[in-house]
């Protein structure tokens, strides 16, 4: 019987490291590895390897990238005096699809927190408070509205200001667009209303 | 709000069951180690998410069951609310009027109700932290702004006080986990603030209503005051919790106090003071929660007359409002205690199944 077996475990506790897996996904996709064609299962190792060979860390901006500095950075087209601070590749992502955004990105990889062990020295904060020069006129601190993300919001606030006097925005939250209020979480909408701007 | 049915599987001792209660007061009488408080205590869980008995749903499964499933349906004004609460496997899953929900503060309030159990009377006699339950329980069901500030207030408290613990703590570091601190900290104690003068006001006549004479007196006790600049008291004990390696001060240390006839009721009560206090305050929830919500919760009362004397029983149920709906649990059979006047549903209950008398 395959269940119990080391091997088998070892793949699903390894599967339920990834984000949003679960026990039963992570069972699931062994399985699936498992029975399918060798190749199939190989070539996906041999992916994750090169991907990790070939991906690292811009040296500007900490964000994944497959050169040296990144595309972004390396853009003669965007605006070099705008940084928006995000904790993890996925938030630059996310603002870079909306394509509204013409600054740079910095990525912190994490928030503060000390239960977790993780303090300035854990995130790539010294890497942007280095960025910061006197072309740069706004950092525009993007991280989770967690309470994680919004004491780590505060702290670059207050070493930017102190260090720089750079100013240093916090991005908005508010309702959707294009959906009715209805649809909006109570919490959004509250943020929403203290937030409201004069007409 | 009137429960329609409340249909259990794998809850506990008790069996399959599908109770539909009537208005008016429902007893629910039978032997100890039956299942008249996993009656109540299913509904309560299908309110809040939580058991007033355990922290731990395994607890709640039945022996040799993979988990249990609790739907109430229930008329309130304007329309009906189907919740179906279910523990399986280790997953749990709430679903209102057959949608998903993942966060307890969209559950709370579908289902408005307000429980007593005999271990209520540490409200009166035990810790401050009992009492701080009560409040967060009761405005979370009323106010979802609170419920989302004590969450993230908790969660920076929690992060604050692991820091304090650490070396490498800067000035900086504590000023951005204060600032949340003092935001979420501010309304709570505002929301505290309002629910207990609101409390007070209708405890006091509901301890008259079944003591038969006056005197209950209810204050909250807020560690830091509204109006109060908590930021700088939290930057004036920074040494000060730097060396407990904990926050000293906030509404995480807020209590309200009881007295009766300007007494402590917590050291000098009696044990029956002390109960009917306990009660009042519940009584009191039900009467500010319909104000608020321009209806009646539903009223659980766990084994409330064997707290009471006979007089102080047929009072109590002179005080609970006719379109209130009560279930009420009982190991009195005759249900003597209750008025000759009063419509009310007999149900029995033995070895957890649930027939009507």
């Amino acid at each position: 019987m395959l269940f119990n077996t080391p091997a088998f475990e070892q793949l699903v506790d390894a599967l339920r490291r990834l984000p949003g897996v679960g026990k039963r996904s992570a069972e699931r996709l062994a399985l699936h590895l498992l029975s399918a064609p060798g190749e199939e299962a190989l070539s996906l190792s041999e992916a994750i390897v090169e991907a990790r060979r070939r991906i690292t860390r811009c040296s500007q901006c900490c964000n994944l990238t497959d050169r040296d500095p990144c595309a972004i950075c390396a853009h003669p087209g965007r605006d070099h005096g705008l940084i928006c601070v995000v904790e993890h590749p996925s938030g630059a992502m996310a603002i870079e699809k909306a394509g509204a955004y013409k600054g740079l990105y910095h990525v912190l990889h994490g928030a503060l927190s000390p239960l977790e062990g993780i303090g300035p020295d854990e995130l790539a904060i010294d890497a942007l408070l280095r960025r910061i020069s006197g072309t740069v006129r706004e950092i525009i601190v993007a991280t989770n509205a967690t309470a994680e993300g919004e004491a780590t919001a505060l702290y670059l606030s207050r070493v930017i200001g102190q260090r720089f006097g750079t100013a240093v925005t916090r991005i908005a939250h508010g309702v959707p667009m294009g959906s009715g209020l209805e649809y909006a979480d109570d919490a959004t909408l509250a943020h929403a209303l203290e937030g409201r701007k004069q007409l | 709000m009137v429960l329609r049915e409340l249909h259990t599987d794998g809850f506990r001792c008790l069996a399959s069951l599908a109770f539909a209660p009537g208005r008016g007061v429902n007893v629910i009488s039978g032997d100890n180690a039956q299942g008249k408080t996993s009656v109540l205590e299913a509904v309560l869980y299908a309110a809040t998410s939580k058991s007033h008995r355990t922290n731990q749903e395994t607890d709640l499964v039945q022996h040799g069951r993979p988990g249990f499933r609790i739907r109430v349906t229930a008329q309130r004004p304007g329309r009906d609310v189907a919740v179906d609460a279910t523990w399986w496997h280790g997953e749990k899953r709430f679903k209102v009027n057959g949608v998903a929900q993942s966060r307890v503060s969209d559950i709370l309030g579908k289902l408005p109700v307000v429980f007593f159990s005999p271990e209520d009377v540490e409200l009166v006699r035990g810790t401050a932290s009992i009492r701080r339950r009560f409040l967060d329980m009761a405005i979370s069901q009323l106010e979802p702004p609170y419920l989302r500030a004590l969450q993230q207030y908790r969660q920076a408290l929690k992060q604050r006080n692991e820091l304090l613990k650490q070396d490498r703590v800067t000035g900086d570091l504590l000023d951005a986990w204060d600032e949340q601190l003092v935001r979420h900290g501010t309304v709570m104690v505002r929301s505290r603030q309002g629910f207990g003068q609101e409390l007070a006001r209708f405890a006091a006549p509901a301890y008259d209503a079944i003591a038969a004479r006056e005197g209950l007196e209810l204050s909250y006790l807020p560690d830091i005051e509204v109006g109060e600049d908590y930021a700088r008291v939290l930057l004036e004990n920074r040494d000060r919790d730097r060396r407990y390696g904990l926050t000293n001060r906030g509404p995480h240390r807020d209590d309200f106090e009881l007295t009766i006839e300007g007494r402590p009721a917590r050291q000098f009560a009696s044990q029956g003071q002390q109960r009917t206090a306990a009660l009042a305050l519940k009584l009191a929830e039900l009467k500010l929660v319909r104000e608020r919500i321009a209806e009646y919760p539903m009223l659980m009362l766990d084994d409330v007359l064997s707290e009471l004397d006979t007089k102080r029983s047929s009072r109590l149920f002179n005080t609970i409002p006719e379109e209130a709906q009560c279930l009420l649990t009982t190991t009195d059979l005759t249900t003597s205690a209750v008025p000759s006047g009063l419509a009310c549903s007999v149900f029995r209950i033995r070895n957890g199944a649930l027939t009507p008398a």
